[in-house]
């Protein structure tokens, strides 16, 4: 299990930072995600793997139109 | 088209008015503009020390004017109400983005409480530099008249003119044209008209123009809330003329230009180097957010049953971009707006209505046109939504209005509570473009079923129920107004907060006071109570300082800078705050801090609450919201997203959805969703200042420095 | 068309160039109202503008236009001060100074290649086609 967002989500071997957003069609460009309160560069997403148990916050900044 | 010197010479002189050329002095030329219709009366007034501290300017002096104008009893078309246009202490500056914004309050035919609309176009930063920080219109003409203020000459006429159009496009050119002495001169004019719908429907808006000197068009920009342009007809204006050449880039003799020179190039940097990785406003202006809306399950879709649908990749903004919107254009409102929303399809050529064939500039698409036009109506089209786009602001129709209320129609329809003969052989099934365009023309013409339509969702759900026998319970559940103004296009059900959002505005359910789903639906920022009420307090207050001082939300937080998510409160973008702090105090010569900005919007913003409730329509009753911005309605509408209900039924609410009928399910779903807006609202009240019962308290009235005596006399009868 | 053309690694920051500019464009020796900036950066020392022509279509109010000889070049009397075009140079070579509400930026006169010990600075002739391509 791991938290996105604080809510629980089911974990899985080799899950990245960009396949949890695709599992989560988080497609907003104007996001940014945290592992652990630690922020992600955007050029990690693709490399970067969630461990078990992780504590995830993908941030999206709009407040509307 | 007419020569307009044909045009003119049918004008005939009414009244003329000279005056001193004013001079701005830190944003403020303590000077506004008195015109009764009735009378041909024109006269200033001068701008106290009090209204400056309290109301500041733009939306605060039109809600204080339009205060003294009225009585609790006064109607939308009373001669005692008016029209008040104020740009605010900042409007004008031309170094930082979105900062030449006009505010429009008027009591709404629609909703019969105060209205404000916020719109760009020329008209408001060359109306101060013309000497006036407002202007007001009361009183009636007896015949269509145009009010032209010459602000190089001191002068203010009002002439009849009944030769003219009274559409929008046709009229602002035709304007534009008698008024400019060169092709040169013609940035110098600015216009605002409504059109022929705003006369046979109460959503009708006006129409503020900018001219565009590369397209060589009258640009529009629209007041669209609340049937501003249907007073404006009903006092029988055709239009509003300013004239004023010299805009220089430091008219608002600011006490540091220097400071605003380096926040409003810091801007334009940040802009130039990061919207194209972020919200791409410079190629499609708001409308980049259809997609992302899809995506989300938040774009309403059939009259706000669903939040997507397989088709809106046809409207999809890339689309727009690729097939209509002509790129690289300064699309700005106003002189210095890097964001450049203000996107527009040139040469489109119309199919239907009076202007069928003619190749015409559109204005947009924004978001709120595609969405509300298009998907939530079901309509997929990017050409038809283009051309209701056109025909809305050419006729004077609130795109968000016509949207809203066509989509409610075309629901009423599909279920039978209205049929062919009601809506006179218009077959208004979702989908039908078609027939939407038809009911739009039907509103220019004032004919047939578009003169229903017109009054407005809250109206037609009385006819219908009153005249065609319609369930008013089930009426009440789809149709999606409240106090009388339609809903703006985003789908609140799975975010709370957004409900409140909604619901617990001053002029009704417009997204311009807070935008929270992000927030609240998909980041769970804000999971309390507690956390809803803090954002729900903080964001309309931030969002309402906009409107006082003449500036525009978008670069706000449409751009951010590349270490925002580093800081302390992302959502609220820390340093274009600091930028507004410092822009605010670099004209005005005051020295406020963040905190002191949201105080000046409380005391407008309370101050428009008990204007609500001396208007009869400020207390927590009217803030209900119809169910379907909670949750869904109908089993098709459960049953579509039935796992997710399903699944909050059980963790949330405790029910085990097992072996239930859907429709016991949407019961007890709408027992806990009913039951959570109640709490939201206490704890919103409760964070505001105000009652259990939506009244501000005198002690947070004396706490913001809001008591004045005609104010509290108002809350006194309700404490 | 001709422009400024730059070899920064012949430059010896004199600053002559600035000193030159801010005389002759502005009558007063102060390198913050100067064309041309020598910067202290490593690889983009001289600043000043190549005549790409962003700019030109940045302006509001058409008052940024090319002239017969190619030269970009403000009408200080149409400009509104927004300041779009210093935000967006690609150069960073529009330059503003908080005594004057409109920007300014080099004509490429040739004042200062005159003057340059080094001949890090030069007028140079470029063909139209390559106008936008200096921009990169």
């Amino acid at each position: 299990m791991i938290k996105v967002n604080g809510r629980d989500a089911e974990w899985e071997e080799d899950l990245t930072v960009e396949k949890l957003l695709e599992k989560n069609k988080y497609t907003f460009p104007k996001i940014y995600v945290k592992i652990n309160d630690e922020l992600v560069p955007q050029h990690e997403y693709a490399i970067r793997i969630i461990m078990d148990e992780d504590d995830i916050k993908v941030i999206h900044l709009m407040a509307g139109g | 088209m007419m020569n307009v010197k044909d045009l003119k010479e049918k004008h005939k002189l009414l009244t003329e008015y000279s005056y001193e050329l004013g001079k701005v002095d830190k944003g403020y030329t303590n000077r506004t503009l008195y015109i009764n219709l009735s009378e041909n009366k024109i006269q200033a007034k001068s701008v106290t020390q009090m209204m400056k501290d309290k109301f500041i300017g733009g939306k605060g002096f039109g809600l204080w004017y339009l205060w003294n104008a009225v009585t609790p009893k006064t109607k939308w078309n009373d001669l005692e109400n008016q029209i008040v246009i104020a740009g605010g202490p900042i409007c004008g500056i031309t170094q930082y983005p979105g900062a030449g914004k006009s505010l429009i309050c008027t009591i709404s035919p629609l909703t019969g409480i105060p209205i404000d609309s916020n719109v760009g176009g020329y008209f408001g930063p060359l109306l101060k530099f013309s000497g006036w920080d407002a202007l007001e219109l009361q009183g009636k003409a007896e015949k269509d008249v145009i009010i032209y203020i010459d602000g190089n000459k001191g002068t203010v006429k009002i002439e009849e003119a009944p030769l003219e159009a009274i559409d929008g496009h046709v009229l602002g050119e035709q304007l534009t044209e008698m008024y400019a002495d060169s092709e040169e001169d013609k940035r110098n004019v600015a216009v605002v008209t409504a059109g022929t719908a705003a006369e046979n429907t109460l959503i009708g808006l006006l129409n503020f123009t900018f001219y565009d000197v590369r397209r060589k068009v009258a640009r529009l920009k629209q007041a669209g809330r609340g049937g501003i342009g249907t007073v404006f007809r009903d006092k029988k204006i055709k239009a509003l003329v300013v004239k004023y050449k010299g805009v220089k880039g430091d008219l608002n003799n600011p006490v540091d230009q220097p400071m605003i020179n380096k926040t409003g190039i810091k801007l334009h940097k940040e802009i130039c180097k990061l919207d194209e990785k972020q919200n791409n406003m410079r190629k499609i202006g708001t409308a980049n957010i259809i997609e992302v809306m899809n995506q989300y399950d938040l774009l309403p879709t059939h009259n706000f049953k669903y939040g997507s649908h397989p088709d809106a990749y046809k409207i999809a903004s890339t689309v727009f971009i690729e097939k209509y919107i002509t790129q690289g254009m300064a699309d700005g409102c106003w002189y210095g707006c890097s964001m450049a929303c203000a996107k527009a399809a040139d040469r489109f050529q119309l199919k239907t209505g009076p202007y069928r064939g003619h190749l015409v500039t559109v204005d947009g698409p924004e978001y709120e046109n595609a969405a509300g036009l298009g998907s939530n109506c079901g309509i997929f089209d990017p050409e038809a939504i283009l051309e209701l786009n056109f025909y809305c602001d050419t006729y004077a129709v609130d795109t968000i209005s016509f949207g809203t209320l066509t989509a409610f129609v075309m629901e009423c329809y599909e279920n039978g509570i209205i049929n062919k003969k009601i809506t006179d052989g218009l077959e208004l099934n979702f989908g039908n473009a078609e027939a939407a365009l038809e009911l739009l023309h039907q509103m220019s013409r004032g004919e047939g079923f578009g003169k229903i339509a017109g009054q407005g969702v809250h109206r037609m759900k009385k006819i219908f129920a009153e005249e065609y026998g319609a369930d008013p319970d089930f009426l009440f559940d789809i149709g999606m107004e409240q106090k009388g103004l339609e809903y703006s296009e985003y789908l609140s059900k799975e975010s709370l907060a957004q409900q409140g959002g909604y619901g617990l505005t001053n002029k009704g359910p417009q997204h311009d006071e807070a935008w929270l789903i992000f927030m609240d639906m998909v980041n769970n920022q804000i999971p309390t109570f507690e956390d809803k009420a803090e954002a729900l307090h903080y964001f309309p207050m931030f969002r309402t300082w906009f409107g006082l001082y003449g500036l525009c939300k978008l670069p706000w937080n449409d751009i951010a800078p590349e270490d925002n998510a580093l800081t302390d409160e992302p959502a609220k973008i820390p340093e274009h705050v600091q930028n507004y702090v410092d822009i605010c105090n670099g004209v005005t010569g005051k020295n406020i801090d963040k905190h002191e900005l949201i105080r000046e919007s409380e005391r407008v913003y309370n101050f428009q609450r008990v204007f609500n409730i001396r208007m009869g329509k400020g207390l927590r009753i009217h803030d209900k919201t119809p169910y379907r911005s909670m949750g869904p309605v109908t089993v098709e509408e459960y049953e579509s997203r039935q796992e997710r209900y399903d699944n909050q039924l059980e963790e949330l609410a405790g029910y085990n959805p097992a072996e239930k009928l859907t429709q016991e399910k949407i019961a007890l779903l709408r027992r806990y969703r009913e039951n959570q807006f109640g709490k939201l609202t206490d704890a919103v009240y409760d964070r505001r200042g105000w009652t259990k019962e939506g009244v501000p308290t005198i002690e947070h009235l004396k706490k913001i420095g809001m008591d004045l005596p005609e104010v509290i006399e108002v809350v006194k009868q309700y404490l | 068309m001709k422009y400024l053309a730059r070899k920064d690694s012949l430059c010896i920051k004199c600053h002559q160039c600035e000193e030159i500019c801010s005389k002759a464009f502005f009558k007063t020796d102060n390198v913050e109202k100067s064309c041309i900036r020598i910067t202290e950066e490593i690889d983009k020392v001289i600043v000043a503008c190549n005549q790409c022509g962003i700019c030109i279509d940045i302006c509001p109010v058409k008052a940024i236009t090319r002239d017969s000889k190619g030269i970009v070049r403000i009408n200080k009397k149409e400009c509104v001060g927004c300041f779009m075009c210093v935000g967006f140079c690609p150069e960073a070579a529009m330059r503003q100074h908080d005594d004057y509400i409109e920007p300014f930026k080099c004509i490429a006169c040739g004042l200062c290649a005159k003057q340059c010990p080094t001949e890090a600075i030069y007028i140079e002739e470029k063909a139209k086609e390559q106008v936008a391509a200096i921009s990169d």
